[in-house]
């Protein structure tokens, strides 16, 4: 696999290298434009009092299978004032995906099924499938309010009953959801779901926790929605089409019959028959809230969403939305692919996998492509950063020094970051420390962006000299204090995730050596990779930060908290979800001062919980937890193709994991000239 | 000859068993488990998976069992002709490779073609004309098809064939006909398409071919039977043609063994690079995602292939080659 990957990303480098005669400077290049978005219109007065749809849509209910366009959308509709101007029916949107490992790919165009969503700039709540929420002055209760005779995609109302049904039933069923989501507990203890009405949801916890609608709207296990949470396994998200998912639960249908239709359908037992049915990607039957319903499911060769007869918004016109008949994605066997065929113009809107290092060949093919190209920059300080895992315990020597921080810092002064930047982000990106852009309220402040972060080769020789590291070999590298060999470190690549992090990680092995360091490069398959990092058994680490920039969403990249992932302590992980039962208990006192303030947050209103954001940035910052490389930079999904005649296409969106990347632009929303 | 036939089949089958084994040894060589590849694609998307939901998840999918249990089910289900469900792919194993098979051996048998009409005349000129600048010319290009990696040559034409021939890039068949039924348009689509591949994979095999049909027939030539032949004033193209060339054509019938496999999965790293959906592809997916059932079922099929290829082959030979004589034992 390595030799091929190389290759592969050693011919497509002789392709873009004739055109890489200019980088153009981020600010300059045209290609970034404001964060902007359609308008949400709350304001009954200015709704529109009569609807239109779609003359596909017109042509059934002339020929009666389907009913009016007033009785399919709700009393109260989502109605959006198109960002430049009302639209016309039609057209497809052309994608490209990578198979069935790339659910994510589809789950985000789905991303309408969200209870709430986000404004321009991914830091306001916006209404979604929910019109609107309350929280109680105490924290305690959040009401969430749905929209009176919303609809599934086959018709069925979908009302309070949908959420009692998960909660009870799916939820609660041990075989179906073996560990109950933190995001539904406070502190251990577990919230309850209440419904008041057909239309009113609410949800109690025994401590305040302000923390909840934020959840909500975010790509939690709570706010994902139904697209995103019910597939490839998983069975929560809140809400599921209970009319129809109820027919292939024991608890509503005979446990024979069952076993019988899941053994017809080649499954051992009916929890995995359960996980297809339910799964948007595999089944067409499964009703939904998406703007498209899928007609071809992502095991073929394309994969295939219709228009939702039954979609919950319209235009101020009153015409119901979506503009677009369809989207669909076409197989690609791997991401050069998808590159090459966004530069032929083969897609209407592509940003996934689209490869900021290509972007000169991107911009040259344009004109013929018919299309254009606009940059994203993220807003996460860290599109690749160097984590260090404190809890490596193999090498009492190595844990020794991963663990002292001027160690730490002396590794960061040493990194010339202008050069990573315009080698390998054309330097449209900023050097950086991991923290936020200066525009979300999260951030410490410009101060911290360049801590512990500039390049000072003296002064970083001078910290190892002082902490004992000062003993040299012939070759200038510095030798570990216990035996008198040559001191070196590992750096953990893992492979597919971004084509460039094993070429950044040599060149900050290249830097390590002016200040005697030696390091090795490893590059791991995807899973042996994940198996190493639950063992700790890796020092160093190059990854991202993308979705930290909004930390109580996403604390992954900050603090460990996930077993299962975090890449800095899996054991320290383990200790803090099981309450120190299992794991171990960092000895790092600033650490245990990051999983106070991140336990206290919940309980905060927004304010004072953005201040404990700064705070555990600082300390993470200062401490050099993670070595923030470049950031906010378009790397990461920033990197968009865009057919000229699709209109309505925001000039920049949020970048983001909890924006949901494109569904951030609006797609529903988006039409042909 | 029914006797021989007969120890074959059951040397096959014996063969296939050991397969089977080595098939499943192979594919839980790897550390983890499909369990594990699938926690890793999620934390690379950002979610997170309980280790509860990992164990629920190795229950459900029976890897929690002993290796031997798991091997034995899953050859009790094979031999009933059912292989399972795709972890990743979420259907019936048989039917995601079967989508992809016809496309596989249409693109292996052109570029097999492709091969021999251009391999075959160059080889036997090559010897006929030994040492002339027609065979020197020849032997340089044939060594440098042999020097050019593929996947290399393969990018390159794709390049070219977008930048200047405005080719759509990648696959086998346009968006517009890649989920459409069997027509006369999609055929033409996919016409359009092979070519390239075609090209690219047979490109590759020239040179060892024109260089083992070269020497085989040097070797003939000097014989004697060539010489009385034209002795006989018999014209040379019918010399050459008749006798030697179908002597020297042996040694492809035994290398039949390996043109089955090949058929299959003979176009691996090509299939990557321009993206064409074959089972070459699939396979590496399938190992990388270590989705047991797809990746198990087809390396089964590459070793029975195998298999059949080495019989067809032996019997092929025993066929046009009457120094071959079985002995029965007394």
């Amino acid at each position: 696999m390595r030799p091929i990957a190389l290759t592969i990303a050693a011919g497509l480098a002789l392709l873009t290298t004739s055109a890489l005669a200019q980088t153009p400077d981020l600010a300059q290049s045209g290609l970034v434009g404001p964060l902007e978005n359609p308008t949400i219109i709350t304001d009954t007065a200015q709704w529109p009092k009569t609807f239109h749809e779609a003359p596909a849509l017109a042509a059934l209910v002339k020929a009666g299978t389907l009913p009016p366009v007033e009785q399919r959308i709700p009393q109260e509709p989502m109605v959006l004032k198109p960002l430049r101007q009302i639209g016309q029916y039609g057209g497809v949107w052309r994608r490209g995906f990578l198979g069935p490992g790339d659910s994510e790919n589809g789950n985000r165009l789905r991303a309408a099924d969200k209870l709430l969503f986000w404004d321009a700039t991914g830091t306001q709540i916006a209404p979604n499938v929910a019109k609107g929420y309350e929280i109680s002055a105490d924290g305690k209760r959040t009401t969430l309010f749905l929209r009176k005779g919303m609809k599934w995609s086959d018709g069925a109302p979908f009302t309070a009953d949908d959420f009692m049904f998960w909660f009870d039933d799916v939820y609660h069923n041990k075989e179906l959801v073996p560990s109950p989501s933190p995001e539904l507990s406070t502190n251990g203890k577990p919230g309850r779901m209440i419904k008041i009405d057909e239309t009113t949801i609410v949800f109690e916890f025994d401590d305040p926790n302000f923390l909840f609608p934020s959840q909500l709207a975010g790509d939690t296990q709570v706010g994902g929605g139904q697209s995103r949470l019910q597939s490839d396994g998983r069975e929560l998200g809140l809400y599921t089409p209970a009319h129809y998912l109820k027919q292939f639960l024991p608890k509503y249908a005979s446990a024979e019959v069952l076993a019988k239709q899941a053994k017809a359908a080649g499954y051992d037992n009916w929890v995995q028959y359960y996980k297809v049915q339910s799964d948007w990607r595999l089944n067409k039957e499964l009703p939904t809230l998406s703007a498209w319903r899928m007609t071809q499911p992502i095991t073929g060769q394309i994969w295939v969403m219709e228009r939702n007869p039954y979609f919950w918004a319209v235009d101020t016109a009153g015409n119901q939305l979506p503009y677009l008949d369809k989207a669909q994605l076409t197989l690609a066997e791997n991401p050069e692919v998808i590159n090459l065929r966004a530069i032929a113009g083969e897609y209407d809107y592509m940003e996934r996998f689209i490869d900021l290092s290509k972007l000169p060949v991107f911009l040259e093919n344009q004109e013929r492509g018919h299309y254009k190209v606009h940059l994203d920059p993220g807003f996460n300080g860290g599109d690749s950063e160097i984590k260090f895992n404190t809890a490596y315990r193999l090498d009492a020597e190595i844990q020794k020094w991963l663990g002292n921080v001027d160690f730490r810092r002396a590794l960061s002064l040493a990194i010339d970051r202008e050069q990573l930047n315009q080698a390998f982000f054309l330097g449209l990106g900023v050097p950086s420390t991991p923290i936020p852009a200066d525009i979300i309220p999260q951030s410490p402040g410009k101060e911290w962006r360049l801590r512990w972060a500039s390049t000072d080769i003296a002064k970083a020789n001078a910290m190892l000299d002082a902490i004992g590291l000062s003993k040299k070999d012939g070759e200038g590298y510095r030798l570990r204090t216990d035996n008198g060999e040559r001191l070196r470190l590992q750096i953990d690549v893992a492979q597919t995730l971004s084509p460039t992090w094993p070429q950044q990680a040599e060149m900050i092995i290249q830097q390590w050596r002016g200040i005697g360091i030696a390091a090795d490069m490893k590059l791991l398959e995807r899973s042996l990779f994940y198996t190493r990092v639950r063992n700790d058994q890796n020092q160093l680490i190059i990854f991202s930060n993308n979705g930290s920039e909004s930390l109580f969403l996403y604390t992954i990249p900050v603090l460990p908290i996930d077993p299962q992932s975090s890449l800095n302590g899996a054991a320290y992980a383990q200790w803090y979800t099981t309450n120190g039962a299992a794991g171990i208990k960092p000895t790092d006192p600033l650490l245990l001062k990051g999983y106070e303030l991140l336990d206290s947050a919940s309980g905060l209103p927004e304010a004072e919980r953005t201040k404990v954001a700064q705070e555990i940035w600082k300390i993470a910052t200062d401490q050099v937890w993670s070595i923030g490389l470049v950031g906010l930079s378009p790397a990461y999904m920033g990197t968009r193709v865009v057919n000229d005649r699709l209109e309505n296409v925001p000039a920049r969106t949020c970048v983001s994991q909890h924006c949901r990347t494109p569904w951030s632009g609006h797609p529903e929303q988006w039409f042909y000239k | 000859m029914l006797n021989y036939l007969a120890r074959r089949l059951v040397l096959a089958l014996i063969t296939c068993a050991a397969i089977s084994v080595l098939t499943f040894v192979i594919i839980r060589l790897p550390p983890g488990d499909f369990v594990d590849a699938y926690i890793a694609n999620l934390a690379s998307n950002g979610s997170m998976v309980s280790a509860e939901q990992a164990v629920a998840m190795r229950h459900e999918y029976g890897l929690d069992r002993p290796v031997v249990v798991q091997y034995a089910l899953w050859m009790g289900r094979v031999v009933r002709g059912d292989f399972g469900v795709s972890m990743m792919w979420r259907r019936p194993v048989t039917e995601v490779i079967g989508d992809r098979l016809w496309l596989t051996m249409a693109i292996s048998v052109s570029a097999l073609f492709l091969t021999w009409t251009i391999a075959l005349p160059i080889g036997i000129y090559s010897a006929v004309r030994q040492y002339s600048i027609g065979d020197y010319i020849a032997t340089l290009l044939g060594f440098m098809g042999l020097a050019i990696p593929n996947f290399l040559l393969a990018l390159i034409l794709m390049y070219a064939g977008f930048r200047y021939l405005g080719l759509s890039v990648g696959g086998l068949f346009s968006s517009d006909y890649a989920q459409e039924a069997w027509s006369l348009a999609k055929f033409w689509d996919l016409m359009k398409h092979i070519p390239l591949p075609a090209c690219v994979l047979a490109l590759a095999g020239t040179a060892q071919l024109i260089r083992i049909m070269r020497a085989n027939l040097l070797d003939e030539l000097r014989k004697p039977y060539v010489v009385s032949a034209r002795a006989k004033g018999l014209s040379e193209l019918h010399v050459v043609l008749k006798y030697p060339v179908r002597a020297a054509l042996n040694p492809f019938a035994s290398s039949i063994a390996y043109l089955f496999p090949y058929l299959v999965s003979g176009s691996i790293i090509v299939s990557l690079v321009l993206g064409l959906p074959t089972v070459g592809p699939l396979l590496l997916q399938a190992l990388v995602a270590q989705d047991m059932f797809l990746a198990g079922t087809i390396v089964l099929l590459l070793g029975i292939m195998t298999v059949i290829g080495t019989l067809i082959s032996d019997l092929l030979l025993m066929w046009i080659e009457p120094r071959i004589r079985l002995r029965g034992r007394a």
